[in-house]
């Protein structure tokens, strides 16, 4: 192809192009393919209506050419031809492709790579590279329907066939076929009903369009916009109309949603079928004549309703899971499609040696995880709740997320609030005594804007509305389950944003219980426990949820907890709650009698304990 | 025949110049003033000088910038004998002041000799092993463009990664160099911060990446910083490591050399710190700077 990469020249033969690549600069150019097709991921989110309504194909894509994007930045010192720079970006794409369309786009490109592996960019074999990539997207797809990516993929493969007959530059071939595969993309809802009752065309198959588009501009920099109304107002639209065409008929003319509806620009509605049923429902309002009935008006209703069940259409599968498993025991996808198939439905496989990258919609995705993990490794796992990303996708409330990820502390203490603050938690919601509702947590982690949040709380009786909450909530959010503030500054010490989310998540687990601590309390009755006889009035001290030392002197009892918890700490620190606030200082006490231990007092402004110290 | 290259650089490496294998090289030594008084590195004064009197004399420290004159009389010198010079400087995002003065001689010699100026976007031992990255690369490629040596160093600038452990941010911050790493100053609690300089970012600043309590806790989480790097970057292997440390916190540094002595490393260098260094580090701080 006719590129300004720039190449460094070993060896020309006819028609091939045995010369290495400047990786580095080809993963420039990937990365402005990337960024063109990130600027319009919304609109190919809000066509997203086949196989789920879930709104995620423009992510799926653009973290697709992510994954990949990262994988090469490794090999940019090395010297490759570029048959092998698409061989191992295409792998790559495959390991980190997402969602329906991320898979079937990697199959593509993995096709187009096995034939130029040779390095031969004559073109006629580009030809047969594009008809590969097309054949094997199709094989590799479980039901491939018409209407879809892969129709676009066909398409391109037979126009490109035809216009390198008359022009010999496959880079203007592949601009010139961009305004065709526009005109099938237009004729995908003919091919594919489901998209027809939307008003939309097929965001896979417009996803490919961009893509090809974003290899156009950086082949010859050009390129056009896409924009669109989002899901949310579209149904907003349809509903409005719907309540206007239900009211009494004398109230039509009155209301001020009239001249709402019957102003509304068509050139602003990109969906189709809307734009065609509120033409109607203009040529109803205007053409009413004073009698009972509007002529027409159930069946725009009517057309109207059928439109909005299908967006809001009922997902049965709910998880979109993913994974990639490393199995020397699998010998091939169709083994591995026996073991897992019956989980669900849109499965797809694909495999690069002894690596299977699986794409399935199930509402089991543990078992799947449980079944495949019986055979290899599990390099990678994701799960999106596509229910969860069908309602944010349908809904009015849009975040505009404004950092990928957040740390959110829940705790009781305002002490310890500040002291996680400064730890670097994004918000913290002190509760006090009142442990916070469902309302409160969902509006807090929905103000932090954050597309992944990590939450942490100090009491264990707060999981269970902080689940719920998530359910509610429009991040995807990892609850981690403390259970003490103490737990929740080890996470916090343990845990760098300059990590990615899983990395963050699982740091902030392992480092949980990397903190030994003990609570002190006083006793508001006689107690009996853990072998202990505890008066009314005495302190006690608890460490691993077990009463280890009660004394009546509260000085006397933290000496003794220090003397039994401190071996292999060289930092005691003792967080005074609510009920000691006033009391003096242990500090001096403790620096006379352990003169090798350095000691940190603080305000934690829990209620329950007097104290909690830990031992670091 | 392989043509000449003069290096220059400057005495913030955390090596010392007989740490450094390339017989062309000339490093300039910063203004250091303590009280209204200028001093430059010699035997006597020099890091392990002003951090005695940090801890005696409670005196105040900075730097200044490299002189001019001084960069282009080394130039002036060697001029006619190389067919290029080439100049690491430290991070412009930490000092412009320094860059700019680099960029001004390369100006000046415009068509009489080529001047490469990197910008290491480190300071301490992250300069250092730029420096050596860029100094290898002469080595093994004694015919490379400016062009290709300001390509190429680019690529040891955003492979360089460097973590500091400064016990007493105080001295960073009335240096103006603490960046993003402000926020840590003034917290309630007292912490030990794990700032990084980190090639990849492409600010060239300072930026918290961790954090403890106690110095076992931030060598911990340096070394699972360093190993999630060498993940992001599908590295195997670090090319060179460079520990320096800054007096003081023995056990700490003993037992962080015994942590990343673990990991796979073909160069694993104890620093030297030097005084310019200790302006800003301050006793007790210690940096590990790795490329990959």
């Amino acid at each position: 192809m006719d590129t300004e990469l720039k190449i460094n020249e070993v060896e020309v033969k006819p028609h091939e192009l045995k010369v290495s690549v400047n990786v580095k600069e080809i993963n420039k150019r990937i990365e402005n393919i990337h960024r063109y097709l990130n600027s319009h991921k919304e609109y190919l989110n809000r066509l997203n209506v086949f196989p789920v309504p879930d709104g995620d194909t423009g992510l799926n894509l653009t973290l697709t050419f992510q994954g990949a994007m990262a994988s090469m930045q490794g090999m940019e010192n090395e010297s490759m031809l570029p048959g092998e720079y698409l061989k191992n970006f295409t792998e790559q794409m495959l390991l980190n492709s997402r969602g329906c369309s991320g898979v079937i786009f990697s199959l593509f490109a993995q096709g187009v790579a096995q034939v130029l592996e040779n390095n031969d960019f004559s073109n006629e074999n580009l030809h047969r590279a594009i008809a590969n990539g097309f054949k094997n997207a199709w094989d590799g797809t479980e039901n491939p329907r018409e209407g879809t990516m892969l129709t676009l993929m066909r398409e391109f493969r037979d126009i490109f066939g035809k216009y390198i007959q008359e022009e010999k530059n496959a880079a203007m071939v592949i601009s010139k076929s961009i305004p065709y595969l526009m005109e099938v993309l237009d004729r995908t809802p003919e091919m594919l009903p489901v998209l027809k009752q939307a008003g939309v065309v097929d965001s896979g198959g417009a996803g490919f369009i961009i893509i090809l588009q974003g290899i156009d501009r950086e082949l010859k920099h050009n390129g056009s916009g896409f924009n669109s109304l989002s899901i949310a107002t579209l149904l907003n639209i349809s509903r409005t109309t719907r309540k206007l065409l239900r009211m009494r008929k004398s109230h039509v003319r009155k209301s001020s949603l009239t001249p709402l509806i019957t102003n509304i620009d068509d050139s602003k509605i990109h969906n189709s079928r809307l734009r065609e049923i509120l033409q109607n429902a203009r040529k109803v309002i205007n053409t009413w004549n004073g009698s009972r009935k509007l002529p027409g008006q159930e069946k725009v209703i009517s057309d109207l309703e059928e439109m909005g069940n299908l967006w809001d259409s009922d997902i049965k599968l709910k998880y979109c899971t993913e994974f990639v498993l490393e199995a020397n025991a699998i010998n091939s996808k169709e083994e591995l499609r026996e073991i897992i198939g019956h989980y669900g439905d849109s499965l797809i496989i694909v495999n690069s040696g002894n690596r299977y990258k699986v794409h399935i919609h199930t509402n089991k995705p543990d078992a799947v995880f449980a079944d495949a993990g019986r055979y290899g490794e599990l390099v990678f796992t994701k799960v999106d709740d596509m229910k969860k990303q069908h309602r944010n996708f349908v809904s009015d409330d849009v975040i505009e997320y404004e950092r990928d990820k957040s740390i959110l502390c829940i705790v009781s203490g305002s002490g310890f609030a500040d002291i996680l603050k400064n730890f670097g938690a994004d918000d913290v919601l002190c509760y006090g005594k009142n442990k916070p509702s469902v309302n409160q947590l969902v509006k807090k982690i929905d103000g932090l804007k954050a597309k992944n949040v990590i939450a942490a709380a100090d009491d264990s009786d707060i999981l269970m509305a902080l689940k719920y909450a998530v359910s509610l909530c429009k991040s995807n959010v990892y609850i981690v389950e403390s259970n003490n503030p103490i737990s929740i500054i080890a996470m916090m010490l343990g845990i760098s944003k300059e990590f990615d989310i899983a990395t963050m998540f699982e740091s902030a687990m392992s480092n949980l219980n990397s903190i030994t601590y003990c609570e002190i309390a006083r006793s508001v009755r006689n107690v009996e426990a853990d072998g202990f006889t505890v008066k009314k009035r005495d302190f006690f001290a608890v460490h691993n949820k077990k009463i280890i030392i009660s004394r009546t002197n509260l000085e006397q009892l933290v000496v003794d907890v220090v003397e039994r918890l401190n071996p292999g700490a060289s930092l005691v620190t003792i967080y005074k709650g609510i009920p000691s606030r006033s009391d003096r200082s242990l500090l001096p006490i403790l620096r006379e009698k352990f003169p090798n231990l350095e000691f940190e007092e603080y305000y934690g402004g829990q209620s329950k304990f007097n104290y909690y110290i830990s031992f670091e | 025949m392989s043509q000449k290259i003069f290096v220059i650089s400057a005495d913030n490496l955390g090596l010392s110049r007989d740490q450094v294998d390339y017989p062309d090289l000339e490093l300039l030594r910063f203004p250091v003033f303590v009280g209204d008084k200028e001093y430059r590195q010699d035997e006597v004064h020099n890091a392990k000088w002003l951090l005695q009197k940090y801890a005696n004399e409670q005196v105040v420290a900075k730097s200044s910038t490299l002189v001019k004159q001084e960069m282009v009389d080394i130039v002036e010198r060697v001029r006619s004998s190389y067919d290029m010079i080439v100049q690491v400087v430290m991070g412009s995002g930490m000092s412009s002041a320094s860059f700019v003065v680099a960029e001004n001689v390369r100006k000046m010699y415009e068509g009489i000799i080529p001047i490469v100026n990197v910008d290491s976007s480190q300071v301490i031992n992250g300069v250092g092993n730029v420096l050596l990255g860029v100094i290898d690369l002469i080595k093994s490629n004694p015919n490379l463009s400016p062009e290709e040596i300001a390509q190429k160093s680019k690529d040891v600038v955003q492979n360089t990664f460097t973590y500091f452990i400064f016990p007493d941010l105080n001295y960073l911050y009335r240096g103006g160099r603490i960046g993003k790493a402000k926020s840590l100053v003034g917290t309630i609690m007292k912490i030990i911060p794990i700032i990084g300089m980190l090639g990849d970012n492409g600010e060239g600043v300072m930026v918290p990446v961790g954090k403890g309590r106690t110095f076992k806790q931030v060598n911990t989480q340096l070394v699972e910083l360093i190993k999630a790097k060498m993940a992001e970057k599908s590295a195997s292997t670090i090319k060179r490591m460079n520990l320096t440390h800054f007096g003081g916190n023995d056990e700490a540094v003993a037992e962080l050399k015994e942590m990343v002595g673990k990991l796979p490393c073909n160069d694993f260098i104890i620093g030297t710190p030097n005084l310019v260094e200790a302006v800003y580090a301050g006793p007790g701080a210690y940096c590990l700077s790795m490329s990959l």
